[in-house]
C-alpha cells in the first residue's frame, strides 16, 4: 500500500510541476524564446502570495489569480518593450537577453526580499484528507487541483478563444496569421505574458508548499525543462503528462533511493528519453 | 477629377529584399467588383507584389491607394480592415488546427458573432466539403480541398477584394475548375478578385482584364479577350503561336 501512497504523492508534486511548466512550454513553443526568467517569475509569484497572505490576510488560493495578474502585466511590459525587438533573432539570442533579465530581477528580489527562506504559516490549514488507503495534506491536494485546473483553462482558451486561436496560428505560421490581421507583436507580448501568468500563479501555489526564496528560481527552471522535454514542446497536455511523470518518477526514487538521488535521476531520464524518443512523450515528430 | 471608382490603385511600385530588387515599375487598377488578372512567368515578381499589397513588405517607392486612401506604410492588419484578403502562394493554412478554426481565423479582425456565423454558413454552403471535413485538420485535405479552405478563410473577413496567388498551382484539373467556377460565384456577388496565375489560359478566360508583368515591370495590360489573341502573348506565354 505504500506505493499507493507514494504515487498519490507524486501525482500531487506532478500537478504542481505541470503548472510550473506549461507557461514555460507556451513561450518556447510559440515565441521560440527560451525564458529563463520563468524560475525568477514564479518565485516572484510565491512572494506576492506571501506579502498578501501577511499583510491583507489574503489566502494564497485567492493569490494566485493576483500574483497570475501581476506577473502578467510585468510579462507583458518585458515582451512588448524589450523582448519583442529580437523575438525573431536565434534562440540564442533570446535565450542570453533573458538570461540577463533575470540576473536583474533575481537579484532585485535579492536586494529587496534578502536570500533567507521565509513561508506562509496558513492559520487555518486543510488538515489530511483521507482517500481509501491514502493520507495527503489537503493544502497540497486543493494546490494540485487549482494547478491542473489552471492548466486546463489555459487549455481551453488556447483551443477556444479568438485569441487563443491566434497565439496557436502564429505559432504555425507567422506570416499566415499576419494576413488573416493577427497583429504579431501584441500576440507575442500576450503570449510571453500569459506564460507570465502561469508562472505567477505557480508560484502563489507553491508557497504554501515550499520555503520561499530567490535561490529557488534556478530550481524550478530546470523542472520546467525537464517537464518540457519530457512532454513534448509547446502543447499544453504535453506539459500536464510530462509533469505529472516527473513527480510520481522523483517521488519513487526518493523512497527507493532517498530524496537527494531524486533529482539526478529524474535528470537521467531526461537523458535516456532525448536518445529514445527526442520529440518528447506527446510532442510531434520533426516540430521545432 | 472626379473620384475615383477604383478599390486598388498602385502606381509606380518599386520593391525588394536587401540588395535585390525585384519590382522596378508596377501600376495597376482594380475597379469595384473587377475580375482582374497578373500573368507573368516564375521570378517575374508577382509574389513580392502580392507581399506588397497585404503588408507584409514595405514598397521601395510609389504608392499603393485602397479607395482613395494612401496604404502605403499600412500593416497587414489594415489592409485587412480597408477590405482586402489574400489567398497566399501555397494556401499556408494552419495544417495542425481543424477547417473549422482555419476559417474562424479569416474573420479574426471581426467581432460580431453572427455575422461571422452566418459568414461560415455561406462558406460551408460553396464549398461543401468543407462543412463536412470541419473538424478534421486542415493539413489533412487534398490539395483541392486546401484551396477551398485558403480561399473560404479569406471570404471569411468579408472583402471587397480578395487577393488570390496561384490558383491553380499543382492541383488536379477537375479541382481547379471546381474553384474556378466557384470565384466567378464569388465575384458575382460583388468582391473584386486580382488573380495571380501561372495557367495563363485559364486565367484570361475568367478575367476582365489582366496585366503582364516580366521582370518587374508591367509590359502589357488590356481586357483579357485581346490578350487572348495577342501574339506575343500566344508565344511567349501559352506555348503557342
Amino acid at each position: 500500500m505504500i506505493y499507493l501512497q507514494i504515487a498519490a504523492n507524486g501525482l500531487v508534486l506532478g500537478g504542481l510541476y505541470a503548472c510550473i511548466a506549461v507557461g514555460f512550454s507556451l513561450v518556447w513553443g510559440v515565441l521560440n524564446v527560451i525564458n529563463i526568467l520563468h524560475g525568477s517569475f514564479i518565485v516572484l509569484g510565491s512572494y506576492v502570495a506571501l506579502f498578501a497572505y501577511s499583510y491583507l490576510g489574503i489566502h494564497p488560493f485567492i493569490s494566485t489569480v493576483i500574483a497570475g495578474a501581476v506577473l502578467y502585466a510585468l510579462g507583458y511590459a518585458l515582451q512588448a518593450g524589450i523582448i519583442n525587438r529580437v523575438v525573431m533573432a536565434p534562440v540564442l539570442i533570446t535565450l542570453t537577453l533573458t538570461f540577463g533579465l533575470d540576473l536583474i530581477l533575481n537579484n532585485a528580489m535579492l536586494a529587496a526580499f534578502t536570500a533567507d527562506y521565509q513561508a506562509v504559516n496558513l492559520a487555518h490549514p486543510l488538515g489530511v484528507v483521507q482517500l481509501g488507503p491514502v493520507f495527503l495534506p489537503g493544502d497540497r491536494l486543493a494546490a494540485m487541483v487549482l494547478a491542473l485546473l489552471l492548466t486546463m483553462l489555459l487549455y481551453r482558451l488556447l483551443r477556444d478563444s479568438r485569441i487563443g486561436r491566434a497565439i496557436v496560428a502564429v505559432r504555425m505560421d507567422r506570416d499566415a496569421a499576419a494576413l488573416m490581421g493577427v497583429e504579431v507583436p501584441r500576440i507575442n507580448a500576450i503570449t510571453f505574458a500569459a506564460g507570465a501568468f502561469m508562472a505567477g500563479a505557480a508560484g502563489a501555489l507553491l508557497s504554501i508548499i515550499f520555503p520561499i526564496s530567490p535561490l529557488n528560481g534556478p530550481l524550478f527552471l530546470g523542472k520546467a525543462f525537464v517537464v518540457c522535454v519530457l512532454g513534448g514542446l509547446g502543447s499544453v497536455p504535453g506539459a500536464m503528462l510530462g509533469g505529472l511523470v516527473l513527480g510520481v518518477v522523483e517521488s519513487f526514487s526518493s523512497y527507493w533511493f532517498g530524496p537527494e538521488h531524486a533529482v539526478t535521476l529524474s535528470f537521467a531520464l531526461l537523458l535516456v528519453l532525448l536518445f529514445v524518443r527526442p520529440s518528447g512523450l506527446m510532442g510531434r515528430r520533426g516540430y521545432e | 477629377m472626379t473620384s475615383s471608382p477604383q478599390k486598388l490603385s498602385v502606381s509606380s511600385l518599386q520593391a525588394g529584399y536587401g540588395d535585390v530588387q525585384v519590382l522596378w515599375d508596377i501600376s495597376l487598377d482594380v475597379g469595384t467588383g473587377e475580375l482582374v488578372c497578373i500573368i507573368g512567368s516564375n521570378g517575374a515578381g508577382k509574389t513580392t507584389l502580392m507581399r506588397c499589397l497585404s503588408g507584409l513588405l514595405k514598397p521601395r517607392a510609389g504608392s499603393i491607394v485602397v479607395d482613395g486612401r494612401t496604404m502605403t506604410a499600412a500593416t497587414p492588419a489594415d489592409f485587412v480592415r480597408a477590405g482586402i484578403a489574400q489567398v497566399p502562394e501555397g494556401r499556408r493554412l494552419f495544417s495542425a488546427m481543424s477547417v473549422r478554426d482555419n476559417l474562424l481565423m479569416g474573420a479574426y479582425l471581426r467581432m460580431d458573432k453572427g455575422a461571422i456565423a452566418a459568414e461560415l454558413e455561406r462558406v460551408y454552403e460553396m464549398f461543401p466539403v468543407l462543412a463536412e471535413r470541419r473538424r478534421q485538420d486542415a493539413g489533412t485535405l487534398s490539395g483541392g480541398e486546401q484551396q477551398m479552405c485558403a480561399i473560404g478563410r479569406g471570404l471569411m473577413a468579408a472583402p471587397s477584394l480578395l487577393l488570390i496567388d496561384e490558383l491553380s498551382l499543382g492541383l488536379a484539373p477537375r479541382a481547379v475548375e471546381l474553384l474556378t467556377e466557384s470565384l466567378r460565384t464569388v465575384n458575382k456577388s460583388g468582391v473584386a478578385i486580382l488573380l495571380v496565375e501561372q495557367d495563363v489560359i485559364n486565367a484570361l478566360e475568367l478575367a476582365d482584364r489582366a496585366y503582364v508583368i516580366d521582370r518587374g515591370r508591367v509590359v502589357k495590360s488590356g481586357p483579357a479577350m485581346a490578350l487572348v489573341n495577342d501574339p506575343a502573348i500566344r508565344e511567349a506565354y501559352m506555348g503557342l503561336s
